[in-house]
């Protein structure tokens, strides 16, 4: 689904321009070829919902939607995230600061404790949605596996992921 | 960004929940790691590649001489300032800012930088020589307790001011850094009027916190102040040690805690000093952020190794309980010294038994550090205890559910330290695991094709820190609206929903009305740290008692005011009126303008009572005993050793729940931080150096892990009044009652955490030998 990266100059700090486009819009930034799409959405677009657990894609808290599809920002190198539409937690709000149904649900059913997690599991359960609008609670715990939950609110996140697809549907 | 229109409808009693709810899930919820100061730097530190070695010397000009590198610290050039007193740790300074004359861990902090950017600081690190001389290592706590062992702190550990509860017997020349001991009754007559006795051993590994957010903080000195925001659970004593480091008044330290990423106890006071020390020496704001694999060797769970010996008597009565307990507290103390008798004590269990001896030790080894862990010793305390109720039960053919009923506490018993129980209710805990579980000691497994079922039991006791003190203020504002200032740290537990909830019921208003303040230590008063499951209990009634005392405040005013006595007063709804007389009603607000007295202000001190006398660790141990019980059921398959816990039931008393969903939470919370514990949590060394410190070779538990049912029991008990903390109590029966389930399955006794599918296997595979050699 990546496109290749074009060579291009490289500053004085070691750092090439890059055009990103997060949660519908465009952004300008300068990174470091080896920048992961998780250091620029933190450190230079000030967004930060994503965040850094395991730094090895194995804890879901970085988790971004590239093109709708989930992946671990702290995987994904700036440079390769160019001409793909990115969708943070910050991105799912409506423009008046409404919530999106499925964090509607995990605040109905207190789906958190820390909450370090939550951004990671609430994109994880938009995409589970978005494929499958009326999953089983085994078919969201197979989807679910890649995020974890240190604090074990695992209990209330399934039950927040069966009331968000009630919520998403009815919509 | 604040949801406030959905706050201010919340009334206390029925809320529950988080308070900011809004902020969480939009991500919007600020972490100490999302403060970014002006000029502000970035730090790394350099780690020791030897588990135990001389430093001979540390040369950092090269990376001094590297662009963009602001600051390079090391521990010899530490050691020679006046300025600094180089040393840590909560109850010994034994642990080095930076390493001066010995590293003590693979990982152990050497020298640190601070750089404009990470891959600048990282750089730096390169560029920096260190010349080693290495020396012999010790590992396994029965080695390093042993005659002989090398000796990882040649100096007795320096003792600083610390918590009054802490007993100190440092054994001079070996590694026990401490020796807690307990001796109730008699046990030598107990053990020689025993109908049997029985002598095992358990032992738990060391596992690491993994708190999602690893430790991070911003520090910055400006004016003379040394300013940090950091993610620790312990604010005020985070502010101790860094006057300490800097050899300045408290007063002129600043300590501001975020909401945490999650604690467990891993977040006392770790990074701050050297950060802090990096923004001085670089005259800029300095954050260190440390990797997940520096995280895994920053802190940990204790490995233990407890030799249980109890002597039973022929109708089911246990009279005698030795242990010996040697907790691995790695290279440094942190708060061992004090875990190890809290641990050690509790090895006494739930159990009404006349005569108990505990020798609990503090050993010094080539390891990580290990520190305060949820559960504080009593994981590894009743992993031993519960599997051998079990043990017993099995050798003497009893049923293991009516043995513990036998011996279970009721009120009036002495526990372990001797204290008479009180508000005991552990059989009515075991009881409902037992129901809900539907134990039955004579139900054989069920065989279900390749895989086998059965069910295991467990029941436990835990202390709080006993004394403690909590202080809290509070402000009535000109509009009624009321600030808690309080020093408990918000890590998810929900502390700020909970304080919110028991000062907006004391003057009756609504909850969107409170507004709970964050730790800082120049404005909110005093509070021992958020730890031990008591900041509910001990929080919540400092700030019941400020609040109450607005309250008469209020009274005093409202009388002088309507000029009614005031016995004859209430509150309603943010108003006083004389009682049943709403048309009087005068709102909170209006008697502070009437009052000109701009706001009105309170604060209480709460403090425990309580200590053990240190020769015979009998005395108070806990103001009152936190209590729980577990049932699980399990299946294990038979080809693969694999097992899945299919149902568990997580029983624990709370005396009065302030709000239930996080009460649930909590325990749910414990089943699944339990199950990575009982059955794949483990630090595994190749000699001092960890092999699977990343979150790709160190399972913690998924939402795939988690039983299909979780059954919490929270007790709720109004006539006694008092609240009882649940964060880590229903914890320590997860493992045994895991352990026992998998023993009824398969025959197969597992003493050394965790169960892992190897060890099922290799025991299904010794029974099968003895069967096959049966006549």
């Amino acid at each position: 689904m990546m496109t290749g990266i074009q060579p291009r100059p490289v500053d004085a700090e070691g750092k090439i321009a890059l055009t990103l486009r997060v949660n519908g819009r465009e952004h300008r930034v300068r990174a470091r070829p080896t920048h992961t799409i998780l250091e620029v959405l933190r450190n230079e677009i000030g967004l930060t919902g994503p965040r850094e657990g395991c730094g090895v894609g194995m804890c879901g808290a970085c988790t971004v939607l590239v093109d709708g599809h989930l992946l671990s920002g702290c995987l994904l190198l700036a440079a390769l995230a160019e001409g793909h539409e990115i969708v943070t937690i910050e991105g799912l709000e409506g423009p008046n600061g409404e919530l999106h149904p499925i964090q509607e649900a995990y605040i109905a059913h207190t789906a958190f404790q820390c909450s370090y997690c939550t951004p990671g599991f609430i994109l994880a359960t938009k995409a589970l949605l978005d494929e499958n609008p009326d999953p089983s609670r085994d078919e969201a715990k197979e989807y679910l596996a890649g995020n974890l939950c240190r604090c074990g609110s695992y209990v209330k996140i399934l039950d927040a992921v069966e009331d968000a697809a009630e919520r998403v549907r009815g919509r | 960004m604040t949801d406030w229109g959905h706050r201010r409808t919340i009334e206390p009693r029925g809320f529950s929940g988080m308070i900011d709810a809004y902020e969480r899930v939009t991500g919007r919820v600020t972490y100490a790691m999302d403060v970014a100061l002006p000029g502000m730097l970035h730090g790394k530190l350099l780690r020791s590649p030897h588990a135990h070695a001389r430093l001979v010397s540390v040369d950092a000009s090269r990376a001094r001489a590297l662009p963009g590198v602001e600051a390079v610290l090391t521990g010899p050039d530490l050691a020679a300032r006046d300025d600094v007193f180089p040393y840590f740790g909560p109850i010994f300074r034994d642990q080095a800012v930076l390493a001066i004359d010995k590293v003590r861990y693979v990982g152990d902090p050497v020298a640190a930088v601070a750089a404009v950017d990470l891959d600048t600081a990282q750089a730096a690190l390169e560029l920096i020589d260190v010349v080693y001389d290495e020396l012999p290592p010790v590992y396994a706590v029965e080695e390093a307790f042993a005659a002989g062992s090398p000796i990882v702190h040649d100096e007795p550990p320096r003792l600083g001011p610390t918590y009054s509860d802490i007993i100190v017997h440092t054994e001079g020349g070996t590694n026990v850094c401490n020796h807690f001991k307990l001796r109730k009754g008699d046990v030598d007559r107990g053990f020689a009027e025993a109908d049997h006795v029985f002598e095992d051993v358990f032992t738990s590994p060391p596992v690491q916190h993994v708190p999602l957010e690893t430790h991070n903080c911003v520090a910055t000195i400006s004016d003379g102040v040394i300013d940090i925001v950091t993610a620790s659970q312990m604010p005020f004593m985070t502010r101790a040690i860094l006057a300490e480091v800097f050899r300045v008044p408290q007063s002129r330290v600043r300590v501001r805690i975020h909401t945490l990423g999650g604690g467990y106890g891993a977040k006392s006071v770790k990074i701050e000093p050297v950060t802090a020390l990096l923004a001085q020496a670089a005259r800029r704001p300095v954050r260190l952020h440390l990797t997940r694999e520096e995280e895994f060797v920053t802190i940990t769970k204790h490995g233990v190794r407890i030799v249980m010996t109890t002597g039973v008597m022929n109708d089911g009565r246990i009279v005698a309980r030795k242990s010996t307990c040697l907790f691995n507290t790695g290279a440094y103390a942190d708060i061992g010294p004090r875990l190890i008798k809290n641990g050690g004590f509790a090895t006494g269990g739930p159990h009404h038994i006349p005569n108990v001896w505990v020798d609990s030790y503090a050993v010094y080894s080539n390891l990580p550090p290990a520190g305060a862990f949820r559960g504080y010793g009593v994981n590894q305390a009743a992993w031993a205890y519960e599997t051998q109720m079990d043990m017993i039960a099995e050798r003497l053919g009893w049923d293991p559910l009516a043995f513990r009923m036998r011996n279970l506490l009721e009120d009036g018993q002495t526990v372990m330290t001797g204290e008479p129980m009180f508000d005991a209710h552990f059989k009515e805990l075991l009881g409902n695991a037992a129901t809900w579980i539907g134990f039955d000691a004579a139900e054989p497994p069920a065989r279900i094709g390749r895989k086998v079922r059965a069910k295991g039991l467990s029941c436990i006791v835990k202390a709080t820190v006993t004394p403690s003190t909590s202080t809290a203020a509070a402000k009535l504002n000109e509009d009624g609206s009321l600030h808690v200032l309080s020093s408990a740290v918000e890590m998810g537990q929900g502390s700020d929903a909970v304080l919110s909830i028991l000062a907006a019921e004391g003057l009756d208003m609504p909850i969107g009305q409170v507004s709970v303040s964050q730790p800082d230590t120049d404005v909110t008063p005093y509070d021992q740290g958020t730890s031990s499951s008591r900041n509910t209990y001990s929080m919540g009634t400092a700030v019941k008692m400020a609040v109450a005392d607005i309250g008469q405040q209020l009274l005093d005013l409202a009388a002088e005011q309507l000029e009614v006595s005031q016995s004859d007063l209430e509150f309603v709804a943010g108003k006083v009126q004389p009682k049943g007389v709403p048309d009087k009603a005068i709102l909170y607000g209006d008697l502070i303008r009437g009052s000109r007295s701009g706001n009105l202000l309170a604060h209480a001190t709460f403090a425990t009572e309580g200590g053990l006398d240190p020769e015979t660790g009998q005395g108070i141990g806990s103001v009152h005993w936190h209590q729980a019980a577990g049932a699980a059921e399990v299946e294990v398959d038979l080809e693969t050793g694999k097992v899945d816990v299919l149902r568990y039931h997580a029983g624990v008393y709370a005396g009065r729940i302030i709000n239930p969903v996080l009460a649930e939470l909590q325990t749910e919370g414990n089943v699944a931080f339990g199950i990575g514990q009982a059955l794949f949590e483990e630090m595994v060394f190749d000699g001092g150096q960890l092999q699977n410190g990343n979150l790709a070779d160190y399972m913690i538990a998924s939402i795939k892990d988690l039983p299909d049912t979780v059954h919490c029991d929270v007790v709720e008990h109004l006539e006694a009044n008092e609240i009882h903390g649940i964060g880590e109590t229903s914890l320590p029966p997860v493992m045994p009652a895991i352990g026992n389930a998998v023993y009824r399955a398969t025959g197969v006794r597992i003493t050394d955490l965790p169960i892992t599918p190897e060890k099922i296997l290799r025991g299904l595979r010794a029974r099968a030998g003895q069967e096959v050699r049966t006549p």
